[in-house]
């Protein structure tokens, strides 16, 4: 009897083995890990190797340089406008058309009737902001490989017209007027706009003659602006109507490698002075010489004469941050630009203007008042301020 | 760190005990491997059940929260693909549609090798609506460019991941577990190219984005896509009873063999009280070993639990899959709960077995050797507490039951209570039951003194053989039970396709040519009947005579041909006057609803319900009949399809063929007709032709595979509860003896003595299983009649099959004998001289 109970034992036990066994399986199949995040911010510090390289020397031409460049990398279409509605409570909005390049030229077979077989990326981001609030909505899509009208987004040039789905900044009844005067509409679940945009002055061409250098290694941009924009038109939030005006600036850009590899990120200002002068200035943090930061800028002055601004004539000194969005964001900034005597504070009109994107930043209306008041060339003003990289 | 003496002496004394217990098992390893098996078997079956019920609820969760079913279908009336102009003018008006490209792709290895088929979907990841599972995997940039550009990358579900791979057309493969089985998606101008298509298959927008369509382009709530929902459900909970039962059975099993293994130990553990061990050190070292035992049972029984699964999942996963059309993926995927399920139930039997036991052993009477009269009177007690405890559980069976019946109730809870109430209450009566059988038939059989002799036998056998018994009273009311509701199950499926799809041929023609279509096919010869059918939405108005409190509520509305073929096969549940009158009366202008909605709004045949159509005119109706609509959780409502048109401008819908041709020349009938069709209405209408024969011939098919697994699982039940049989029996072997020596001596031969036991244990396990056979009925009852109506409104019909009710009779006996069959050849192959020593010892 003993035999027979070792051998039940037995079978029992390598019963439970092979139970074990069977129930032991290598686990299933692993998803393929995302890579490792890109260099800078939203990649823009990458190297760019086979697209056009932006360089001092070139002239700009109109109106096809409005048009897209598909040979560089990335490339914008930036409206911002700072508004007041009938009570004179500050409104503000953006809306940005973003191509980006996946692929350098000529390395696609790129079908000419197809989006499918694009290499351009492209990506809109609109957004209000109210006395309190911050609405956005973004919207991405592929062109056609050729830029045509019948594409999800595109840019053409005379008559120009930028757009992504519905959301659209093209010249008034489609007239061949360059940019001096479109019409802006966008929206999203619980916001919209639909804006006239008349320019009152001259485009102004940033940098050596649109070359704007962007780091003490040499990379830059082509940029110029439009920053005499009268606007008026309606916003809606949450379905209420407001009707407002006030002005507004356009930016162009477009480059292959905007940030050297180890910049972070930026800080942007656009001004409207109240009398008639206007300020771009920026800094590129850990661009400069030893990478300390790189300052530039230019002064616009109300007739439309443009002064660049270098590293000597410009500083720009965060004041006091504001938590935003979990991040630590200067919300508040000293800009002075000795040469045109301008000492002001630029203040975020309120901090809540964070753009949740898919890559994100904060975007949003700034007030500008003089440090000291009782100067004979004290400026107020009002504008936006763009930070990203925090 | 040193303890104190006397706590390093209590210490010595528990580990002294601890082996002395232990070493009883050395002695007897037989008896810890059946106990570790016990514990092992009950818990992986448990295990199984859940683990098969929890991957099937996850794939049918992971098909339905693709993004396509949330989402709306933007397709051109015509049936056609769209245009990529068409696509592109709609985002260029502000409308939110992705563009969607799907089809079927036959996968090669590049050496014409047999590759599966799998759907291929092409998607914009830049459009699709954000809130869907592929959207949201694009965010990272590197991600999307690689998607976005040559090569490109292809989603795979794990099933088809490595056929894939192994295709050299296909863009580099990542695996995705969210993806339904046999599902590829890739870029959408990837998948045009490897499906030949130059358009777009259809457009998708999220249910609340507005969107101005052209009047080529409908667009398809996602509500309305055809989705085999509650009737997938259904059989998810039935499931989940299932498991439920195995739980009670295993908790019977698990107290059974330890309650053995401890009972066979009481003198042991006297001797170690008389020798001076405290009681508590003595219940401290039980527990521990209690628990030492009933974690490793727990861990073997999860781990081949999932072993088990894994075995059972592909049938299950393939007969979901092919009913449904639910995908099911054989990966598992087991939350943490399920895991604790098999520790839980393992760690709860040892607690009501292992309680009494240490109580017992706590205020262990250190002179009570031998007392077998009290130890009777006791058990005497103790079998009539059970029946007082049993007609509790059964009155509060019956008490919940009638509740649920008054409050037409959807309490699930309470039907669960009950079936649990009533099985228990049940089982505890069993031991009376089966001991006034016994003596009703011992008066029977005077003259045999034998048999009289084995049934006064039997019943001193009784109180040990009552937890088995219980057990395999309560494993063949379950496989009862469940074959029954998982036949009703099928049957009632069939019907009900028979129901819908009555037809052979089903075309789905584009609305403009629906009518030309329908008289053409009216003319062919082959056609015996046409069953056109349409749907429409309505509001149903509350009744205006009585006080309700029901607000207005969307119904669907469905037309059909009352034809006599449709007739004949068409369920009625309840109806006024019959079946004709019923019919008679829908063609007079009255409607049928179903039974859902007849429950929900108390209607029935004879009443009048308010009907608002799309335009705003209000319609009375009188109700003919309810007809059981299973799986459907809409409410809805049957009027004959001209009127349908009429009154509510129902569009036209799809053309039920019925041809003329019998089953021989049914395929040259078929051929033909889809022929001629071609040619007279072209490809795309002729493509919208459904063959339904062959769809009901693999539903059939698969169904039969589902029974195969119910058995397995059933088999399983009943294994176990031969087990504990089998344990109780080798436990009490030598115990035997003493009764049996005697009529040895007295000159019954061994055989004879075998006979009698296996003839006893028959016996028991016949009346046992006569017990099982009205549970069971009455099991199979609550879960279609009580459970399902609780959980979905509507009611499975009980189907009873007399075939399985003799087959579970034949498997109680069956299990018995071969339970008894390992102690019967030990004794036969006894020698003489061990029965002698039963004299000896005493």
């Amino acid at each position: 009897m003993r035999h027979l109970r070792t051998l039940l034992a037995g079978v029992l036990v390598a019963l439970l083995a092979f139970g074990a066994w069977r129930a032991w399986y290598p686990p299933a199949g692993q998803d393929q890990a995302d890579k490792g995040a890109s260099e800078g911010y939203a990649g823009l510090g990458t190297a760019a190797e086979g697209y056009a390289e932006a360089r001092p020397g070139g002239r700009l031409a109109f109106p096809a340089d409005h048009g897209p460049h598909p040979d560089f990398r990335i490339e914008w279409w930036y409206l911002t406008a700072n508004l007041t509605d009938a009570a004179g409570r500050p409104f503000g909005i953006q809306w940005t058309l973003f191509r980006q390049a996946l692929a350098p030229p000529g390395t696609l077979d790129e079908g000419a009737d197809s989006p499918w077989t694009t290499r351009q990326l492209w990506m809109a981001h609109a957004a209000v902001s109210t006395p309190t609030g911050h609405r956005y909505a973004e919207r991405f899509a592929r062109g056609m490989a050729v830029p045509d009208a019948r594409g999800q987004a595109g840019v053409t040039a005379a008559p120009f017209a930028a757009w992504l789905d519905d959301w659209r900044l093209a010249a008034t009844d489609g007239a061949d007027t360059g940019l001096d005067h479109l019409d802006v509409s966008a929206g999203g679940d619980d916001f919209g706009y639909r804006l006239r945009l008349d320019a009152e002055g001259p485009l102004a061409i940033h940098g050596d003659h649109g070359f704007s250098r962007k780091s003490a290694d040499g990379q830059g941009s082509i940029y110029y602006s439009q920053p005499f924009y009268r606007v008026a038109g309606t916003l809606t939030v949450d379905g209420d109507p407001v009707a407002v005006s006030g002005r507004a600036w356009l930016d162009r850009e477009w480059s292959s490698q905007l940030l050297g590899p180890d910049q972070s990120g930026w800080d942007w200002f656009s001004l409207h002075f109240d009398d008639g002068a206007k300020l771009m200035a920026f800094r590129l943090r850990g661009a400069g010489e030893a990478g300390g930061d790189y300052l530039s800028g230019s002064w616009i002055a109300a007739d439309g004469t443009v002064t660049p601004l270098d590293d000597d004539a410009l500083r720009l000194t965060p004041l006091s941050r504001t938590s935003v969005a979990g991040r630590e964001l200067p919300t508040a900034w000293r800009v002075e630009v000795p040469g045109h005597d301008l000492a002001v504070t630029v203040q975020a009109i309120q901090p809540d203007q964070w753009m949740g994107t898919a890559f994100a930043y904060w975007e949003g209306m700034v007030s500008v008042t003089p440090v000291d008041a009782t100067s004979p060339s004290a400026r107020h003003g009002v504008g936006y301020l763009e930070m990203t990289g925090y | 760190m040193t303890a104190p003496p006397a706590q390093r002496g209590r210490r010595r004394v528990l580990a002294t005990t601890l082996a002395t217990l232990l070493s009883h098992y050395r002695r007897h390893p037989g008896q810890l491997a059946m106990l570790l098996l016990g514990l092992w078997v009950a818990s992986a079956l448990w295990s199984g059940v859940q683990a098969i019920n929890a991957s099937a609820r996850d794939s049918y969760a992971r098909a339905e929260a693709l993004f396509e079913s949330r989402l709306d279908r933007i397709e051109r009336r015509d049936g056609e693909p769209l245009a990529l102009a068409e696509y592109l003018d709609l985002r260029r008006a502000g409308a939110a549609v992705s563009p969607l490209v799907e089809g079927t792709l036959a996968l090669t290895d590049g050496e014409g090798a047999s590759r599966p088929r799998v759907r291929l979907l092409g998607i914009d990841p830049l459009t699709l609506p954000g809130d869907s599972p592929l959207a949201r995997r694009q965010s990272s940039g590197e991600a999307l460019r690689d998607w976005l550009l040559p090569p490109h990358r292809l989603r795979a579900a794990p099933d088809v991941a490595a056929a894939a791979r192994a295709d050299p057309r296909l863009p580099p493969v990542e695996v995705d577990a969210s993806l339904p089985p046999a599902t590829l998606v890739t870029d959408v101008g990837v998948a045009q190219r490897l499906l030949g298509l130059d358009g777009l298959t259809r457009l998708v927008i999220a249910p609340r984005a507005a969107a101005e369509l052209p009047a080529t382009l409908v667009r398809i709530p996602a509500r309305q896509l055809a989705s085999p929902g509650q009737l997938a459900d259904s059989f998810h909970l039935n499931l989940t009873a299932m498991g439920l039962l195995a739980l009670v059975v295993g908790l019977f099993i698990v107290h059974a063999a330890l309650g053995l293994a401890l009972e066979q130990r009481l003198g042991l553990m006297r001797t170690l009280r008389a020798l001076g061990v405290p009681g508590r050190s003595l219940v401290v070292a039980l527990g521990l070993e209690l628990l030492t035992l009933g974690l490793a049972g727990a861990a073997l029984g999860i781990l081949s639990g999932v072993a088990l699964a894994r075995l059972l999942l592909p049938d299950v996963a393939a007969s979901l899959d092919a009913l449904y059309d639910a995908d099911v993926g054989t990966r598992l995927a087991l939350p943490w709960s399920y895991w604790l399920g098999g520790v839980a139930i393992t760690l709860g039997g040892l607690a009501t077995a292992g309680a009494g036991l240490l109580w017992r052993a706590a205020r262990l009477d250190v002179l009570a050797l031998g007392h077998a009269q009290a130890w009777r009177a006791r058990l005497a007690r103790q079998q009539r507490r059970q029946a007082v405890a049993g007609g509790v559980l059964l009155g509060l069976a019956g008490l919940v039951g009638l509740w649920l019946h008054l409050a037409h109730g959807q309490h699930l809870v309470a039907g669960f209570v009950m079936v649990t109430a009533a099985l228990l209450g049940v089982a505890l009566w069993l031991p009376t039951l089966l001991g006034g059988a016994l003596r009703l038939a011992a008066g029977r059989l005077r003259r045999r003194p034998l048999w009289q002799w084995a049934l006064a036998d039997l019943q001193l056998q009784l109180p040990r053989l009552q937890l088995p018994m219980m057990a395999l009273l309560l494993a063949l009311a379950a496989n009862l039970g469940v074959s029954s509701m998982v036949g009703g199950f099928r049957v009632t499926f069939l019907d009900w396709l028979d129901q819908r799809l009555l037809a052979d041929l089903y075309i789905h023609p584009p609305a403009e040519r629906y009518a030309a279509l329908e008289s053409w096919l009216d003319a062919q010869p082959e056609v015996a009947t046409l069953l056109p059918a349409r749907h429409a939405d309505a509001t149903l108005l509350p009744d205006d005579r009585r006080a309700s409190d029901a607000a207005p509520a969307p119904v669907a509305l469905f037309g059909l041909r009352p034809a006599p073929v449709l007739r004949a096969s068409w369920p009625l549940a309840a109806t006024r006057d019959g079946r004709d009158a019923a019919w008679r009366a829908l063609e007079g202008g009255a409607v049928f609803v179903n039974e859902q909605l007849a429950r929900r709004r108390a209607i029935a045949p004879g009443d009048a319900i308010r009907l608002r159509g799309a335009d705003g005119n209000v319609h009375r109706l009188s109700v003919a009949a309810v007809y059981p609509d299973y799986g459907n959780p809409h409410g809805e409502i049957v009027m004959p399809v001209s009127r349908l048109a009429r009154q509510f401008a129902a569009p036209p819908g799809s053309l039920g063929v019925v041809l003329t041709a019998d089953a021989t020349h049914r395929d040259a009938a078929l051929s033909g007709l889809h022929e001629r069709l071609t040619a007279r209405f072209g490809p795309a209408v002729s493509e919208t032709l459904i063959d339904q024969h062959a769809l009901k011939a693999e539903s059939r098919r698969v169904f039969e595979r589902t029974f195969a697994i119910t058995a397995a699982l059933n088999g399983l039940t009943l294994g176990v509860a031969a087990l504990a049989l089998l344990t109780t029996l080798l436990a009490q072997a030598d115990a035997r003896l003493t009764q049996l020596a005697p009529l040895w001596a007295l000159g019954v031969s061994r055989s004879r003595l075998v006979a009698a036991q296996l003839g006893q244990l028959a016996a028991c396990a016949l009346g046992t299983a006569l017990v099982a056979l009205p549970l069971g009925i009455a099991l199979a009852w609550s879960l279609v009649a009580v459970i399902n109506v609780a959980a979905f409104g509507w009611r499975l019909p009980l189907h009873v099959f007399p075939g399985q009710m003799a087959t579970t009779l034949a498997l109680a006996v069956v299990v018995a004998a071969l339970a008894a069959l390992l102690p019967a050849w030990r004794l036969w192959r006894m020698p003489p001289r061990r029965l002698l020593q039963e004299f000896a010892a005493t």
